[in-house]
């Protein structure tokens, strides 16, 4: 478009200057050289003819040649100077008036010469000129022209229309100065065309600008004025003749070109991107500005000596990368192929980054690539993103691997695809290992008892897409099974498809150990609580019970939910149901008290069992208290004390026992310490050595009693004696009575274990004994004597019957001495058991106080203990001193058969309570005997009721026997039972032996002393059919006791 | 059940020496299980783990010292007897028959905890030693019949020909074998399996010299 408006314009100007030279050529070389010669004949003529009108020929030619102002100016003068000679003929007269008129006259002529000269020229010139602006009024272009000073002569009515001036007007046009100027040029513009046209008058060059000219309509348009300004020969400057052209549209597409251009030029500047351009060879040809400022190089400082710019391209590439550029590049140039490439390149600064280089051919229409277009742009970021991507990868890998848990992955169809490395570390199995060789899971790590379990689970899981969770025992690398639990969950896309199965595994084996065992535990507790051998229930705050353990169920037969009964408290309900009536208004009360005031108690009440028998129990309770301590619960249990209650009532009455053993009197009992002093006695021993207990509680010593020549005894073998073994052994030996008389007796002592210092030593009296001795020596002697040769005959089996006696008569004693120490033996036991229960608590508390913190809770229970042994050990104390109570010693002759009868009174009620019948048969006629009436009635209720007890299991008939009969000298008295016999014959007599729960074992024991101190005998049988018969004899003339 | 726990038997006829054992015991911290007799500790159903055994001579049931000897085959735990009244005979019989010490009540509690705690240490380290000898016996268990054909052959000291020859074998695949018994023994050296063959008792079958004497 622009080329076509060139083309128009130079078309214009030609038809321009063609015109000019035939103009110039006509007018002035012709013409004037006419002119000069009519002039010069006029002159002539005027010269010769003396008078002036020759000279009218040079004033037509002034007239013709006049040009503009000059041809005004002649008109002016001619008038002038006609106008002064008519005057100067109206005031002058004569000769003068007559000159004037002639010259007024040539004046005249010479005006209307020139008016005729006017019309004259100007005649051909009108056609010529008519005929010119006809062709400029038709010429698409705006024309004028303008006096060599610049002043306007000709503007075209075409221009004065597009301006809006009356075309009719044109003069108004040529006077157009500066001013008119002003009005239809843009401000802006001029002052730039005045200074132009000022510039172009002074030098005389073409003038050409391009302005913003107002149309008529008030529109400002561009438009282009070109003018030149013709010389004549003297190379004078003619006029100045011009054109104007509308170039609006061709300026509005110019700025529109030039905006596209640069906005083009922008764009390549402004993408973030190198541009590049390459010829077909590989030079570059251009790079933009963007790769210019990068490498700061441009194009021109490329071009170095000796390196092509390419190659000056390619050193800005980094090193290692350069190799690759070049290869892939020429490769591209070469096939034509797009170029693609990622390498280093060096920034101005020297540093080198990432960039992604992209290149492709633009071909002309034959296919010959023309060009190659680039692109790359910095992907540093990108690179470093990448390559700190691939690291995080490589950590997360790391970190999987790393983690002590196993993880796995699996497709959507349970094909194995990934384990970690722990998981391989761990169960020694690789990812192929789990697989199968179909490709799908292999449960080759899980305990075969598991394996159906987990494979169920996890077809399951993949069929329905859940959560998959199993816990299973899994093989380890070294062989074992683990507890394990494995999690797997889904990873789903956006339409919920699963993609893959990721999962975990983790070794639980010590929190299934844990649990198990805590379960274990917790079952071992509630069995605990249950089968504890007490009664365990819980109350509310108010004292309603809400848990029996089943103890408590099957003692009472019904849970805590059956107690209730509409209408009242759990707790009333409970007492007036469970308690026995005696009881259950003060446990009430107890209860009600220690839920008021949050003390706990204990006390001890009968119980109703389901059977309907009340038994004692005692009763606990204490409050469980939360952190600020208010009563959460009661925790009460209750111990089935009942067989205590009974034992303690069997204890009391094995107490009456042994006070009637001491109030018996048979052996005299010593507590004496190591210093030789005696402590206590019993009357027994102080009637055996006649003091007095003053002459005790003065301060008796077995020093004073002792005779000389057991001093050295007593001193040395004794206390060595006790002090090695705790016992002596039974000794004959002899004290002094009060009065100085010696007594013989059978000693044997025993110590109290542990720190006691102190023993306890039974004495019996020999008195009678050697008196018997010393009896039968005499009547020996005697036989001796008046049988001395009978005697000399049979010496020698004489003094073996003597030896056969003695014999006997040591084993006799020795038994008894052996007895005798057992029971101080067994005495000692009795006390060391609380001692040693004592000591051991006492280490206890001592420990718990010691700690950090003190256990004062567990403290105290030992405390408590303690005490209860104190008392109980305290108990075995007392229970010996009652041994020396004295009773008066009442062995008088009575008849057997009395005491029988009220024996058997006296256990009649309680035989009749145990279902027993009591067969009693004694002889009519037999003799008085001397014994002590309490000591055999003891012994007779002992057997009766031994042999009640022994009834007790049997369901046949209970049926006691009792007979007396007189057999030679002595009064035998048996007692039978149907009971299961005896086991232990031998034994039953022997302290502490017993074959009862509750029994002490005296009871047989202190009997055979009493029957034994009467002079009978006590032993047992078997009974005639089952059950055991227990004898004893009573000589039937025994000598009283002194 | 961790290596740490263990347990002290009670077993005493009187409820208030029992009771106040078991105080001292937990006051030491040691968790003690009290039995009234002889029988009812037969037939308890005790914790496998190091024990020891405070057992009162008088007893209900059966005598102390004679529990001791019915006990004596089996693995049971190291006694500390306890008497009301001790006498020499019985207390030479019990420290004969292995009891960790003999002690008359009432006795200081230095004493009982002394011979208690040498009790449990006597018990872990028979426990050890007849750990240590199962998991021998599990690993002899474990070779096949001919790798015991092979075991005392080497442990008695012949040379690789030689027990091949015994055994009618090649030598490769007696040493095969030998290299099997090895690593199922997890014998370091082959004195380390001489010395596991003695505590096995295998019997040493075949001496090399015995054998040269023969042959000479």
């Amino acid at each position: 478009m622009g080329q076509n408006i060139r083309l128009t314009e130079s078309a214009e100007t030609n038809v321009l200057r063609q015109e000019q030279p035939v103009m110039e050529t006509l007018f002035p070389q012709r013409r004037i050289i006419l002119a000069i010669v009519a002039s010069a004949v006029g002159i002539a003529v005027s010269w010769l003819m003396k008078i002036p009108f020759g000279l009218l020929a040079p004033m037509a030619a002034l007239f013709l040649f006049a040009r503009g102002r000059t041809t005004v100016l002649l008109h002016a003068a001619s008038m002038i100077a006609m106008v002064g000679f008519l005057l100067a003929a109206a005031f002058y007269g004569g000769a003068t008036q007559v000159l004037a008129v002639t010259w007024a006259a040539f004046f005249a002529l010479a005006l209307c010469i020139g008016v005729i000269a006017a019309i004259g020229a100007s005649a051909p010139l009108v056609d010529e000129a008519v005929h010119a602006i006809r062709t400029i009024e038709c010429m698409p272009v705006y024309t004028w022209s303008a006096s060599p000073d610049g002043r306007s002569t000709f503007v075209s009515s075409s221009t004065l229309s597009y301006v809006g001036l009356p075309a009719n007007e044109p003069r108004l046009f040529h006077n157009l100065d500066n001013a008119g100027w002003r009005r239809i040029v843009h401000p802006d513009d001029y002052d730039k065309i005045i200074e132009r046209r000022r510039h172009a008058l002074k030098a005389g060059v073409p003038y050409d600008a391009e302005y913003r000219l107002r149309r008529r309509d008030g529109m400002y348009r561009w438009v282009k004025s070109f003018g030149v300004a013709p010389r004549d020969d003297k190379g004078q400057i003619v006029g100045w003749y011009g054109t104007m052209i509308d170039i609006e549209e061709q300026k509005q597409a110019e700025v529109a070109l030039r905006d596209r251009e640069r906005e083009l030029s922008q764009l390549v500047d402004m993408v973030p991107s190198h541009l590049w351009r390459l010829a077909p060879n590989g030079e570059p040809i251009f790079l933009s500005k963007r790769m210019v400022d990068f490498i700061g190089i441009d194009i021109a400082q490329m071009s170095k000596p000796g390196l092509s710019r390419l190659e000056s391209l390619i050193e800005t590439i980094h090193p290692d990368d350069a190799p690759a550029f070049r290869d892939a590049l020429g490769h591209c140039l070469a096939t034509g192929q797009e170029f693609f490439l990622r390498y280093r390149l060096r920034r101005a600064d020297g540093i080198y980054r990432w960039m992604s280089s992209r290149a492709e051919p633009l071909r002309d229409k034959q296919g010959c690539v023309i060009q190659w277009y680039g692109l790359c742009h910095d992907i540093e970021d990108q690179v470093r993103a990448e390559v700190a991507l691939r690291g995080s990868e490589h950590k997360l890998r790391q970190m999987i691997d790393a983690v002590p848990t196993m993880i796995w992955s699996a497709d959507c169809n349970g094909a194995p695809t990934y384990v970690n490395r722990r998981f391989s570390d761990i169960t020694g199995a690789t990812l192929e290992d789990i697989t199968a060789p179909d490709g799908s899971l292999l449960l080759s790590v899980i305990h075969p008892d598991d394996a159906e379990g987990a494979w169920r689970a996890i077809r399951n899981a993949f069929a329905t897409g859940e959560t998959y969770v199993q816990r299973y025992r899994q093989l380890r690398a070294n062989g074992r099974y683990r507890w394990t639990e494995t999690r797997a969950e889904p990873l789903r896309d956006e339409d919920g498809a699963i993609l893959q199965w990721y999962g975990v595994s983790v070794d639980i084996d010590d929190v299934v150990t844990a649990q198990t065992a805590l379960r274990e535990r917790e079952q071992e507790l509630s069995q605990l609580v249950n089968m504890v051998p007490v009664h365990i229930s819980r109350l509310t705050t108010t004292g309603e019970p809400t848990f029996f353990n089943k103890r408590l169920i099957d003692f009472l037969g019904l849970d805590v939910t059956e107690v209730g009964e509409p209408g009242a408290s759990r707790l009333s309900a409970t007492m007036r149901t469970l308690i026995h009536p005696d009881d259950s208004a003060r446990l009430l009360e107890t209860v009600r008290h220690s839920v008021a005031t949050g003390e706990g108690y204990s006390m001890k009440y009968r119980m109703r069992r389901a059977d309907g028998v009340y038994r004692w129990v005692n009763g606990r309770s204490e409050p469980l208290r939360d952190d600020e301590g208010e009563v959460v619960q009661w925790y009460a249990i209750s111990i089935d004390i009942d067989d205590e209650m009974r034992l303690y009532k069997d204890i009391e009455e094995r107490e009456a026992k042994i006070r009637r053993l001491v109030d018996s009197d048979i052996i005299g009992i010593v507590i004496w310490d190591l210093d030789g002093l005696l402590i206590d006695a019993n009357d027994a021993f102080l009637r055996m050595i006649q003091y007095e207990r003053e002459d005790l509680q003065a301060g008796l010593r077995w020093f004073d009693m002792t005779p000389p020549e057991w001093q050295q005894v007593h001193a040395q073998d004794e206390a060595k004696e006790l002090a090695e073994t705790g016992k002596m052994q039974a000794r004959e030996k002899e004290y002094f009575r009060k009065d100085g008389s010696r007594v013989p007796v059978l000693i044997g002592a025993a110590c109290f274990e542990g720190q006691s210092r102190q023993g306890v030593a039974y004495i019996l009296d020999l008195t009678e004994r050697k008196r018997a001795e010393a009896a039968q020596l005499q009547v020996e002697e005697a036989l001796r004597s008046s049988q001395a040769q009978l005697q000399q005959l049979i010496k020698d089996e004489r003094h073996a019957q003597a030896a056969l006696q003695q014999a006997s008569d040591k084993l006799a004693k020795a038994t008894q001495a052996a007895s005798l120490a057992e029971l101080s033996a067994s005495i000692a036991h009795e006390v060391n058991q609380p001692l040693a229960a004592i000591a051991a608590n006492s280490h206890a508390c001592q420990r718990w106080l010691k700690g950090d913190p003190p256990n004062l809770e567990r403290a105290q229970l030992t405390v408590g203990r303690i005490i209860r042994d104190v008392n109980s050990a305290a108990e075995v104390v007392s229970r010996i001193r009652a041994l020396f109570k004295q009773s008066a010693d009442t062995r008088t002759n009575t008849a057997l058969s009395g005491v029988i009868a009220e024996a058997c009174n006296l256990v009649a009620e309680e035989a009749a309570r145990r279902r027993v019948r009591m067969d009693v048969e004694v002889d009519k006629d037999l003799p008085l005997i001397a014994f002590d009436r309490v000591q055999i009635q003891q012994v007779l209720i002992n057997l009766i009721r031994n042999g009640m007890d022994a009834m007790d299991a049997i369901a046949e008939e209970r049926v006691l026997e009792v007979r007396v009969r007189l057999t030679g000298n002595v009064v035998q008295t048996a007692i039978s039972d149907r009971g299961p016999g005896i086991e232990f014959p031998d034994k039953i007599f022997e302290p502490f032996f017993t074959t009862k729960e509750r029994g002490m074992g005296m009871g047989l024991a202190i009997c055979r002393s009493i029957v034994e101190s009467h002079g009978g005998r006590l032993w047992v049988e078997h009974g005639e059919l089952f059950g055991a018969k227990f004898c004893f004899t009573l000589p039937a003339e025994l000598k009283t006791v002194s | 059940m961790t290596t740490d726990d263990y347990i002290v038997f009670v077993v005493d006829d009187d409820a208030s020496v029992r009771e106040a054992l078991s105080e001292l015991l937990e006051s030491h911290g040691i968790s003690a299980v009290a039995y009234t007799s002889a029988g009812e500790y037969v037939r308890a159903d005790r914790p496998d783990v190091p024990a020891t055994l405070v057992l009162d001579v008088e007893l209900p049931d059966i005598n102390g010292l004679d529990l001791q000897k019915q006990i004596a085959d089996g693995d049971h735990p190291p006694i500390v007897f306890i008497t009301g009244h001790g006498d020499i005979p019985s207390s030479v019989r019990a420290i004969k028959h292995g009891a960790v010490d003999f002690l008359p009540k009432p006795f200081r509690d230095d004493d009982l905890m002394r011979a208690v705690r040498a009790g449990l240490d006597q018990d872990r380290k028979m426990r050890l030693a007849r750990a240590e000898m199962d998991a021998l016996r599990d690993r002899y268990a474990s070779l096949t019949a001919r790798e015991r054909d092979v075991l005392p052959l080497v442990v008695s000291g012949l040379l690789n020909k030689q027990a091949a020859a015994e055994l009618r074998i090649s030598e490769v695949t007696l040493q095969i074998h030998r290299r099997n018994v090895m690593k199922k023994m997890a014998a370091a050296s082959l004195a380390d399996l001489v010395r596991m063959a003695e505590k096995l008792e295998v019997p040493v079958t075949h001496s090399r010299r015995a054998r040269d004497r023969g042959e000479l």
